[in-house]
């Protein structure tokens, strides 16, 4: 059942880029590896040539000692061997159920076994503990249900070497526990199983061994026990670091607050919600997926149907009816959803920056050498690495990307910034860069809202955290009551 | 030479008034009438050529002037927009009108036979107009207008007028049997005389756009043309508008077909001397067929099994004979 | 407010070398496929035929060319917006059947036929606009997908027509058609007035798809819908203005048309939709949405045109092969564009 994988000597070129650089180390059976890396290390291209998505440039797979090129995922998983995406690769208009079995239907004969197979997707669905029927269409599911699919998909064929690429990345707490459950069972089973995760204490807690990654070349490795998240860190960046977070601004409690939001009703996700935020302040906004913090903001800056509630913008009521009107009155929200709401990947950087404020651009016809310098100056003040202006915003790499999209919602000179899941699928020294970015904001006199199902990250970073559950505001939580233990007690409403 | 639009409108209201009277009186009708009178079905294209919608204003000008005349005689007038339409409206006529008479001008000869030929089966005596079936058997008379003449009356005039010397460039309508029939006819008889050359023949669809474009290349390509036989009154239009743009003078003729009310008049008042003849191919030939038909079964007789409608050459001196300023082609 | 914020005025930050270069260089010309396909097939075309490479044929191909090259421009905005329009065709032969009628009618009242000529041509540009601007609100107000709205108005606009002309052909009257004949057949400066609309048409499409917040929303509304609402662009006013361009483009288009034959019927635009669209394509925007170019699409709109002039300028091959001859150089165009991507 166990299957040991050794690299030896893996290369990888896109067309005259290294990706990888004679990559070697052996993996063990029946053990949970942690692969560790920056984006860019070369982590995911690694998995994809053991699974077949990807051939190399030179060097070997070896599998249970004999050399094997997979030509393509499905031969791969014929030998038990699955990859689950970083970012899911499900067909929207099937459900998923079609999708759990895509290329692997069960038949009765010359027809489709429907039965059989819904029943094993529900049984699938159960074991990763998403509890949505599987005739849903993935289309209605939200980026963390459809990463369980992928998961029990992986579930249902044979699985011999799990790969996750990013698992947890946008899965709420409890979620994160029951998928630590499966890779436990899956491992006692003796499924070899590759972890890719930024999150290190997911890393420390689950995994055997660490091996880190660095520039496309292999590092190190070691027992994950007794190895300290700082040295970690250490080595996956190849120096020091100090401390992720900024250090915190005093809370400006003093003043007329900068928003202020009474009894906000988004039919079918917040019932009368009300906060506020004053001007230099860091909000949190923690719940569980589901908790109806994303829609709210939605629903705030009209993108969707308020049934009540005010809205006051210093001390003046304001109806935002899109986000235009939104950003009229300086609220600006990024979406969680970077791929398909925050930004054109397949349109130039430079025109995705400027998109929320081309306005400023056209005296009356668009100039390209202020969009340029608009363009110069963002790449410098939020260190966009990688990036020429007219090269599609896809080129980037995931952290970059992240700092293009803030760049872009702050072009319009938004005084309240909305920012969801700021830092899914950043590397480390993105994410620090991001968090430091934040707090420099809010010194500037911004208020700030950061949505987030990283704890440490709101803990790290906010004055105050709104607690959300099932649409409803559980708890306010500030100063030395921050802690993970309360925020995921209001989350869960086990509190008292 | 229009009428304007508001008295348009209530003609059509009137016009459509009396197609949903006579549809209504359809369905009350008791079926034991249909033994002793004449119920006719007319089924027809639609109006999407000028032609088409000269058939379709002769069939609805026969029911009105038939049902005045004739107490016992009802015609019910369905327009089809395609073959698989028609098939169906046949099929509505024969079961929920309770027609025992047709008169069918079929889109196509080989998709309709069968739809015919069930129509005939339960005892509806069927006129197949134009278009003949593939299975002559399906129908018990034949009505149409003399295509071979139509091409042949224009080549033989050619010939005649020109002394047997001329260069003639042509245009062709749709890639259809009838198109084909025609083009042999007229390609045929010019053989007889050697001297008149055809330089070309293209499609341009009878189509006044179409002709137009391709009477320009014709004038690009050939510098010497006496004669254009536009084969169609429509297309006739956009070869005269290419010309006058061109200013080519060589030309010295125009000859188009079908004989639509606007080239008849120019030809009878002489308004355009490219304008001199041009050949009948009238879609009164539908009216014609109505009445021999419902006349006929008033009587109880048969028609003949086959009757082809003369087309004949209009000039200036017969062109009054041959103009309907009503009808709309 | 001490700021991160990124301002126009304070002009430290570096150029780029991109940022140096005039905007027309830095422009991609995408239009390649197209543009070869098109040469080559004016040398085949010299080579069957030398008339083929006269002035005056030339001036004949343009001429034809504008009216579903007008189109074309506008199409193509609706299709960079993700959307398409399949009604231009019977659109153009209602606006021409009312502008006809229209001016019949004013002829016995106004007197002066240029004043006629005039408030017709206006009528034909806003009923053009408005048919448009119906079809953007049923669209985006509607929720209504815009291949069925436009095959609904599709059927709508040519049965009116049908109706209006009573199954025959609307004929402007004749001292009207003597007066506005020129707006089809003079020849300023050497070429016919289509040709210098058409001419006008492209460049201010050309500066309104790449040089405008407009031009620039509605790619970014083509590439991805959601992107753009959330990035707070009118996606709905947006869809309607392009929507609404188009029919104002094909309302252009008509009143050139009509002074050419001073007529319309049922057959008037039959097709143009498809012939609007392949240029749109041929000449390189995707039909996704996202992404477009105006030059393209007016090298996509000659080039049907050319293979048909072709075609009738020689007799090589057989007239009842035409249509495989079109098929096939379409689809060669086609594959020289993705060559090239």
């Amino acid at each position: 059942m166990s299957l040991r994988v050794a690299f030896d000597g893996i290369t990888k070129r896109f067309g005259a880029v290294p990706v990888l650089n004679d990559v070697s180390f052996e993996l063990a059976p029946g053990r949970v590896h942690a692969l560790l890396g920056e984006n860019g290390a070369g982590k995911s291209t690694l998995v994809k040539i053991l699974a077949g998505y990807e051939r190399a440039s030179a060097g070997t797979v070896r599998i249970d000692g004999g050399a094997q090129a997979f030509p393509t995922a499905r031969e791969a998983e014929a030998q038990g061997i699955v990859l689950v995406h970083q970012e899911t690769n499900l067909a929207d208009a099937l459900t998923v159920t079609e999708n759990i079995f895509l290329g692997h239907e069960l038949r009765r004969g010359w027809w489709l076994d429907e039965r059989a197979m819904r029943a094993k997707a529900r049984m699938a669905l159960d074991e990763v503990g998403l509890a949505v029927d599987p005739d849903t269409k993935l289309r209605d599911l939200i980026i963390a249900e459809r990463q369980l699919v992928e998961i029990a998909k992986a579930l249902v064929r044979r699985v011999r070497l799990l790969i996750l690429d990013e698992p947890t990345a946008s899965l709420t707490p409890t979620e994160c526990e029951r998928l630590f459950g499966l890779v436990a069972r899956l491992r006692a089973d003796g499924v070899t199983i590759i972890y890719i995760s930024h999150k290190l204490d997911e890393v420390e807690r689950i995994t055997d061994e660490v091996i880190v990654m660095r520039d496309g070349r292999f590092v190190g490795r070691a027992p994950t026990a007794g190895l300290a998240r700082g040295r970690m860190v250490e080595m996956m960046i190849g120096r020091e670091l100090a401390d992720m977070f900024p250090p915190k601004e005093p809370e400006p409690t003093s003043g007329p607050p900068m928003l202020e939001v009474r009894g906000l009703t988004v039919p079918g996700w917040a019932e009368q919600v009300s906060f506020t935020l004053h001007a230099g302040e860091i909000l949190g906004f923690a719940g569980l997926v589901g908790a109806g913090r994303t829609e709210l903001f939605e629903g705030l800056i009209g993108l969707r149907p308020c049934s009540s509630g005010t809205v006051m913008i210093d001390g003046r009521p304001a109806r935002l009816r899109n986000p235009r009107a939104a950003l009229g009155r300086g609220i600006a929200y990024l979406s969680e959803d970077r791929k398909g709401k925050a930004l054109h990947l397949h349109m130039p950087m430079r025109d995705n920056l400027t998109l929320a404020s081309l306005d400023r651009h056209a005296r009356p016809w668009l100039s390209a050498a202020s969009e340029d310098r608009a363009w110069q100056r963002a790449r410098e003040l939020f260190a966009i690495r990688g990036g020429d202006a007219g090269a599609p915003a896809a080129t980037l790499s995931g952290g970059n990307q992240q700092k293009l999209a803030i760049a872009k919602y702050l072009e319009p000179a938004p005084r309240i910034l909305v920012l969801d899941e700021p830092t899914r699928g950043v590397d480390v020294g993105a994410k620090r860069e991001i968090y430091f970015l934040i707090a420099r904001l809010a010194a500037e006199g911004r208020g700030l809202i950061v949505v987030s199902s990283e704890l440490i990250e709101l803990i790290g970073l906010c004055h105050r955290v709104v607690v959300m559950r099932r649409g409803r505001v559980m708890a306010t939580v500030a100063g030395t009551r921050l802690t993970e233990a309360e925020l995921l007690a209001h989350a869960l409403d086990t509190h008292h | 030479m229009r009428k304007t639009e508001s008295d348009h409108l209530t003609r059509r209201h009137l016009l459509a008034a009396g197609v949903a009277l006579a549809a209504m009186s359809a369905l009350a009708a008791p079926p034991a009438r249909a033994d002793d009178a004449v119920n006719l079905g007319v089924s027809i294209p639609a109006a999407t050529h000028g032609f088409t919608a000269g058939i379709v204003w002769w069939a609805n000008k026969a029911k009105k002037d038939l049902e005045q005349a004739h107490p016992g005689l009802k015609i019910t007038v369905r327009t089809a927009a395609g073959a698989p339409q028609q098939a169906d409206q046949l099929q509505d006529l024969t079961i929920v009108t309770k027609i025992n008479a047709l008169v069918v001008f079929p889109f196509e000869s080989a998709a309709l036979t069968q739809p015919v030929a069930q129509v005939k089966k339960r005892g509806v005596y069927v006129t197949v107009v134009d278009r003949g079936l593939s299975d002559t058997s399906a129908q018990d008379a034949y009505i149409a207008g003399d295509n071979t003449a139509f091409g042949r009356i224009p080549a033989e005039y050619i010939a005649k007028k020109y002394g047997g010397s001329a260069d003639v460039v042509s245009l062709r309508g749709i890639p259809t049997t009838l198109d084909t029939e025609r083009w042999n006819a007229f390609t045929g008889a010019l053989k007889a005389s050697p001297n008149v050359k055809i330089l070309d023949g293209k499609y341009a669809n009878w189509n006044r756009d179409d002709a137009f474009k391709v009477m320009q290349d014709y004038l690009t390509r050939f510098k010497k043309i006496d004669v254009v036989w536009a084969a169609d009154d429509d297309m006739a239009v956009g070869v005269l508008k290419a010309i006058q743009q061109a200013k080519r003078t060589d030309i010295k003729e125009v000859f188009g077909g079908a004989g639509a009310k606007d080239i008849v008049k120019a030809i009878k008042d002489g308004s355009n001397p490219l304008l001199q003849a041009d050949v009948s191919y009238s879609p009164k030939f539908i009216y014609d067929a109505i009445k021999m038909t419902a006349e006929a079964r008033l009587k109880g007789d048969k028609l003949p099994p086959t009757y082809i409608i003369p087309s004949v050459l209009i000039t200036r001196e017969n062109a009054a004979e041959y103009y309907f300023p009503d009808s709309p082609y | 407010m001490p700021s991160t914020r990124i301002t126009e005025a304070d002009g430290s930050a570096g150029h780029g070398a991109a940022a140096a270069r005039p905007w027309f260089r830095r422009m991609r010309w995408r239009g390649y496929g197209p543009l070869l396909g098109l040469v080559l097939l004016c040398v085949v075309g010299t080579a069957l035929n030398p008339d083929f490479a006269t002035w005056d044929n030339w001036v004949n191909v343009l001429a034809r060319t504008s009216f579903i090259g007008i189109i074309a421009i506008g199409m193509c905005f609706v299709i960079v917006t993700g959307g398409i329009d399949l009604s231009v065709g019977s659109m153009a032969a209602l606006i021409a059947g009312g502008e006809i009628l229209l001016m019949n009618s004013l002829a016995t009242s106004l007197g002066s036929p240029v004043a006629v000529i005039a408030l017709g041509m206006v009528f034909a540009i806003v009923l053009g606009g408005l048919f448009g601007i119906a079809h953007g609100l049923l669209i985006t107000r509607g929720r209504i997908e815009p291949f069925i709205v436009t095959l609904g108005t599709l059927g709508i606009f040519r049965a009116l027509l049908t109706w209006l002309a009573d199954g025959g052909v609307i004929t402007l009257d004749g001292m009207l058609s003597d007066s506005y004949g020129p707006v089809y057949y003079a020849t300023p400066l050497g070429l016919q007035v289509p040709v210098w609309v058409f001419a006008a048409t492209a460049f201010a499409g050309a500066v309104l798809l790449n040089r405008t917040t407009f031009g620039r929303y509605v790619k970014a509304i083509g590439s991805n819908e959601q992107v753009a609402r959330y990035a707070a662009v009118d996606v709905g006013q947006v869809k309607l203005l392009a929507y609404g361009l188009l029919g104002a483009c094909v309302g252009i288009a008509t009143l050139l048309y009509v002074p050419r034959l001073g007529s319309a019927s049922p057959t008037t635009g039959l097709l143009w939709e498809l012939e609007a669209i392949a240029a749109v394509i041929i000449g390189g925007t995707s039909f996704r949405g996202g992404s477009g170019s105006i030059a393209g699409t007016v090298t996509g709109a000659i080039l049907l045109s050319v293979i048909g002039n072709v075609l009738d300028l020689t007799s090589i091959i057989s007239v009842y092969l035409n249509a495989a001859v079109q098929g096939v150089v379409i689809i060669v165009v086609a594959l020289l564009q993705r060559r090239r991507t």
